[in-house]
């Protein structure tokens, strides 16, 4: 299908964008790196009369660390360069980790974080990181903004609670506690190069042997990325064994609520969250920064 | 030292300049004024009858310049096997009937192609729906629907091979293997999707760009479908995306494009999307085979039974051919001293399967490799031992089939033990517990094929040289390099025979009315067997003229030999009397009084048999690691020993071998077709999943020359064949492995993880 015809609009400044946002409300889509979009419209899954690139507007590309407010990234910052950040590998390695594992050399120079997590694919490989990692996202609108955990975005397959006339302005990842590891996990049985089949973000915070907090995010086994929050809670407070591990592991794969596809079977999707919670949980452990204290 | 100048070293491709800076022409590159665009319409049902077809609101609207159905055409089928018109079973445009999701039903032509587009959606077409049959067995079943009224049995035909006696060969085995294997369709997904440019000019002629292996069968079954001579058809093969076998029929977009162009009297362009090419594209066979061998105890094969059931899909295409070939295949590499093959191609309602590289050697060895592995293991044997064993050797022959002429195939698996390490490294992944294989398959593929199904009355290959006073020649040739190289090879052969540079030759390829009748196309293998043999004919003549030429100016006795190298030509044992290249054909000239030097030169195989005249071997070693818990396979490497005969350029056999391990991985791993009621699910490379630089495992290799004396300089196939070794090589080690034989293709990790109980239940 050739692309449908639309009206490209290129704001110079985030307030003409949000403004034009608000003006063609329910006719138009916003564009980023577009990889995601293009493809869409060329499908004929969306067929937007406007299109409002936000790449004219200058410095939206920023990643910022600050050791109170965290990681920020700027809705137009890209999955190479998160992928290749020294910061973000050093604090935030699953966050670096996933943006590195997306797509391809060529979409990462095109496609964005923030375009990542708007689109919400169930199998989006970005958010389970990002989410494991408790991170929020700042929705602006002509004249008011407000934040949104991750936790609470999604609503399904390409559905989030961002209405219509918002923007994502930033995303938010509080500072690392001492003694934390983060993992994201990806299987893509058929490629180097493929979409997530299954993928496991994992956050653990360790206090010697023992785990003080855990979160589990399953990426492409339910309409949106979700917590395994039964497995995260026979974690915390434990001392990290095999066994518990196993258990776990388990825990999560009987959480998931995969399916059959195209890709794969939901039989083999529960037994790679199994396998790759596993694999998470021992990463995490092993790549806990510094402990904290007993 | 190499006795050759050039043959024999690596010689880089004469499109890879273009092509590395984009300024290659592609047919969809190509525009014309006024050109129009065309769309083509399909059927959304996989069997139904038309009952009508309104086109009115689409040629309503404005900018669309002609609407076309089946009703429109001359009517005429089509199809390659012109020899057995009975197989012509496709209609460029649906006639009554639609046969699969995807069949051509009509097409429009439209100022720009959104236009076209949106026509497309004004055609209402009536259907009556029928019920369907979407794999072999169904088709298969007493009282399945009839997909083509001509074969009420949907068997579209039965192809038998049967030599020496079955009986006596099964009660001389001490032990028989007896095994069904089930092979995939897949996708070329050449990198270029089919496109194509008509226009018909004043002369009366249509001409035709397309993206084509085939430039002379388009021409001849364009001019049948359209109702003209052949001599009124042009087809001019622009620079080609590859093919892989995919390419190498007359397709409806070509005759719609002709037709249009006739009718409105404009450039008419159609072109694929990557959508349409893996949804009702050509693909390679799937297939059930059956197979029994009997073996004595010491391994040495005495019966084979082989029984090849092929999912044709809707229209035979080339099927006929690789059912044939599939039993051809399935006798060689071992002596088989009796042997049965009976391949039964049936209709389904799906796209129909055609050529693809191996043409049946793909199928057929991953049923007889893997057996013979299966073999080995019960027997007690190493599965190169048993393969020596066998071994085909120079001379043998598949009786009133193929004889067997050079082969190094002993040597090939002499070779790929010794590189890969395979007795002790064999042994300690046998010991292992963690996920690590090898394996070993061999191949043996045919260098052109013999059979003229074509029933075409011209050589199966030709070449015309022109030679000129400043010391260049002009090839002209039919050949059709699709990217495979055979620009390069044939203007190496020609340089080698003439003592040319590349850069003295100037080429004109694969234009029906420019070069000289004919060429079969590009398939088979066949282009450097021969188009290097006609190139090496019409040289022959050319230096036969200009030898001539150096033997009068010196005054030579007629017993010397003349040499050509350097650009100058002289007696062997006199070079100081030379002539450049330029001034022989320069004083030929004159000696003719203007008459131009130019000879054409031709190959026929003649008393080859009926399959081909040369046979390449090989043997390839895979070592793979599985992750138990995921079930995903890494190919760590991957060793291959061949026999291709002389090799030509070295750069472009080892590009041809890397080429294939990258299909065969896809072919054993990854590679397949998600359908659902004749419904193709993965349509985009997202789902379809080929292999990708980063899958690519590192290689070792080896070529074991052997001289061919058929081929050019000694020379046979090397693109092809390749192809086959890898799956079943693969699919040996991850059953080494995993301790679980797996005869089913694609190996996915779901199957592996299946085969070795680890799947959870939902
Ligand atoms: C070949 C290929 C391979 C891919 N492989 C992967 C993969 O492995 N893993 C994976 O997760 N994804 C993959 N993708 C999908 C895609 O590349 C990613 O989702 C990418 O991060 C999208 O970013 P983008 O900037 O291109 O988004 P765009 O296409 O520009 O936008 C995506 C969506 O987000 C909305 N949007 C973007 N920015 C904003 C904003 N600031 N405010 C509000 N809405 C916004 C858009 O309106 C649109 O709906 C692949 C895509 C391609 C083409």
């Amino acid at each position: 299908m050739p692309l449908p015809k639309f009206k490209y609009l290129a704001p110079k400044t985030w307030e003409e964008a949000c403004a034009m946002l608000a003006q063609y409300k329910g006719k138009v889509r916003v564009m980023a790196g577009g990889t995601d979009l293009l493809i869409k419209m060329s499908l004929g899954a969306a067929a937007p009369e406007y299109v409002i690139g936000l790449k004219n507007i200058p410095g939206l590309d920023y990643i910022k660390y600050d050791q109170t407010k965290g990681l920020t990234l700027g809705p137009l910052a890209l999955l190479a360069d998160v992928a290749d950040h020294p910061m973000i590998k050093e604090k935030y390695d699953a966050v670096a980790h996933a943006a590195s594992v997306t797509a391809t050399v060529q979409v990462r120079n095109m496609g964005t974080v923030a375009g990542n997590i708007c689109n919400a694919a169930p199998s989006a490989d970005n958010i389970p990181a990002l989410m494991a990692l408790d991170a929020e996202v700042t929705l602006a609108r002509l004249g008011g903004k407000r934040t949104v955990k991750l936790d609470d975005f999604f609503q399904g397959p390409g559905k989030t609670v961002m209405e219509p006339e918002e923007l994502l302005e930033k995303i938010t990842v509080p500072a690392p506690l001492p003694g934390s590891g983060t993992a994201y996990l990806k299987i893509s049985p058929r490629s180097k190069v493929d979409i997530a089949a299954v993928g496991v973000g994992a956050h653990l915070v360790m206090a010697g042997d023992v785990c003080q907090m855990a979160r589990i995010v399953l990426g492409a086994v339910a309409p949106v990325p979700m917590r395994a929050r039964k497995a995260e809670s026979l974690l915390t407070g434990q001392q990290l064994t095999t066994d518990l591990i196993n258990q776990t592991a388990a825990q999560a794969a009987d959480e998931a609520r995969p399916i059959t596809d195209v890709r794969t079977t939901a039989e083999y999707r529960k037994t790679m969250v199994y396998v790759l919670t596993r694999r998470a949980i021992n990463a995490c452990a092993q790549k806990a920064l510094p402990p904290c204290a007993k | 030292m190499s006795k050759y100048s050039i043959i024999g070293t690596n010689t880089p491709r004469v499109d890879s300049p273009a092509k590395a800076t984009g300024r290659a022409l592609y047919a969809d590159d190509i525009k014309l004024p006024g050109m129009l665009h065309g769309q083509i319409l399909r059927s959304p049902l996989a069997h139904a009858r038309i009952l009508n077809i309104d086109i009115s609101k689409a040629a309503a609207l404005p900018g669309v310049k002609a609407v076309i159905t089946g009703e429109d055409t001359p009517k005429v089928k089509f199809g390659n096997w012109r020899l057995f018109p009975d197989t012509q079973d496709e209609y460029p445009l649906a006639v009554d009937k639609v046969r699969f999701i995807g069949d051509e039903v009509a097409a429009v032509v439209a100022i720009d192609n959104d236009l076209a587009c949106e026509a497309l959606d004004l055609i209402k077409v009536e259907y009556e729906e029928l019920p369907a049959n979407f794999s072999v067995d169904e088709s298969m079943a007493p009282g399945a629907p009839v997909i083509h009224d001509y074969r009420p049995d949907n068997i579209s035909l039965n192809r038998k091979i049967e030599y020496g006696d079955l009986v006596k060969g099964f009660a001389e085995a001490d032990f028989i293997a007896e095994n069904t294997f089930e092979v995939h369709a897949v996708s070329h997904a050449y990198m270029e999707p089919c496109a194509c440019v008509a226009q018909s000019d004043d002369d009366g002629r249509v001409t035709l760009w397309t993206s084509t292996q085939v430039p002379y069968i388009v021409q001849c079954l364009l001019a049948s479908t359209l109702g003209l001579r052949e001599n009124d058809v042009r087809v001019i093969k622009p620079v080609v995306g590859g093919g892989f076998g995919g390419k190498m029929e007359l397709r409806a977009w070509e005759f719609c494009a002709a037709f249009l162009a006739r009718r409105t009297g404009k450039p008419v362009k159609f072109r694929l999307s990557r959508t349409d090419e893996l949804a009702y594209g050509r693909r390679r066979h799937g297939m059930k085979l059956y197979s029994k061998v009997g073996f004595k105890k010491d391994g040495t094969i005495t019966a084979k039974d082989f029984r090849a059931d092929l999912d044709g899909g809707a229209y035979n295409s080339m099927g006929p051919t690789a059912t044939f070939l599939c039993g051809n295949f399935g006798a060689m590499l071992y002596r088989y001293p009796n042997y049965r093959y009976n391949g039964y191609h049936i209709y389904t309602n799906k796209p129909p399967a055609g050529a693809m590289r191996g043409f049946g050697a793909p199928q057929a060895l991953f049923a007889s490799e893997t057996q013979m592995n299966m073999a080995a293991e019960a027997l007690g044997l190493d599965p190169i031992e048993i393969r020596i064993k066998n071994a085909m050797v120079p001379g043998d022959q598949i009786p009133d089939v193929a004889t067997v002429s050079s082969c190094g195939f002993i040597e090939c698996l002499q070779e790929v033990a010794k590189m890969s390490g395979w007795k002790a490294k064999r042994a300690a992944c046998a010991e292992s517990r963690d996920g690590k294989g090898m394996g070993v398959g061999c191949y043996s593929f045919i260098s052109g094929g013999v059979f003229n199904w074509l029933y075409t009355q011209y050589t199966f290959s030709a070449a015309e040289i022109r030679a000129f006073e400043d010391g260049t020649v002009h090839l002209l040739t039919p050949a059709t390099d699709i990217g495979q190289g055979s620009d390069t090879t044939l203007k190496q052969i020609l340089a080698e025979e003439l003592g040319l540079r590349m850069e003295d030759i100037r080429l004109t390829v694969a234009d029906t009315s420019v070069t000289p009748q004919s060429d079969l196309g590009t398939w088979g293998s066949r282009v450097t067997l021969m188009g290097g043999n006609a190139v090496r004919d019409a040289a022959a003549k050319i230096k036969k003229a200009l030898a001539g030429v150096v033997s009068l100016k010196f005054d030579l006795n007629v017993i010397h030999d003349i040499g050509f190298k350097d650009g100058k030509i002289f007696p062997v044992t006199r070079p100081d009397r030379c002539l450049t290249f330029g001034q022989a054909v320069h004083m030929h000239q004159k000696f003719k009084r203007g008459e131009p030097l130019v000879a054409r030169g031709y190959y026929v195989p003649r008393g080859k048999g009926l399959v081909t005249p040369a046979f390449s071997f090989g043997a390839q070693v895979a070592e793979v690691q599985v992750d138990r818990e995921t079930g995903i396979v890494k190919v760590e490497k991957m060793y291959t020993a061949h026999d291709c005969g002389t090799v030509i350029n070295p750069m472009s056999v080892d590009g041809q071998l890397e080429g294939s391990i990258e299909m065969g991985l896809g072919y054993a791993l990854c590679e397949r077709f998600v359908m659902d009621k004749g419904r193709t699910l993965n349509t985009t490379f997202l789902d379809y999943k080929v292999p990708t630089a980063l899958d690519m495992p590192p290689g070792e290799s080896v070529c074991i020359e052997t001289f061919e004396s058929e081929g050019p300089f000694g020379a046979k196939e090397a693109g092809e064949g390749l192809v086959s070794p890898t799956a079943p090589a693969i699919a040996e080690a991850i059953s080494q492995a995993t301790g679980y034989r797996f005869k089913d293709l694609p190996i996915t990790p779901e199957k592996v993880l299946e085969g070795i109980g680890g799947l959870r239940k939902v």
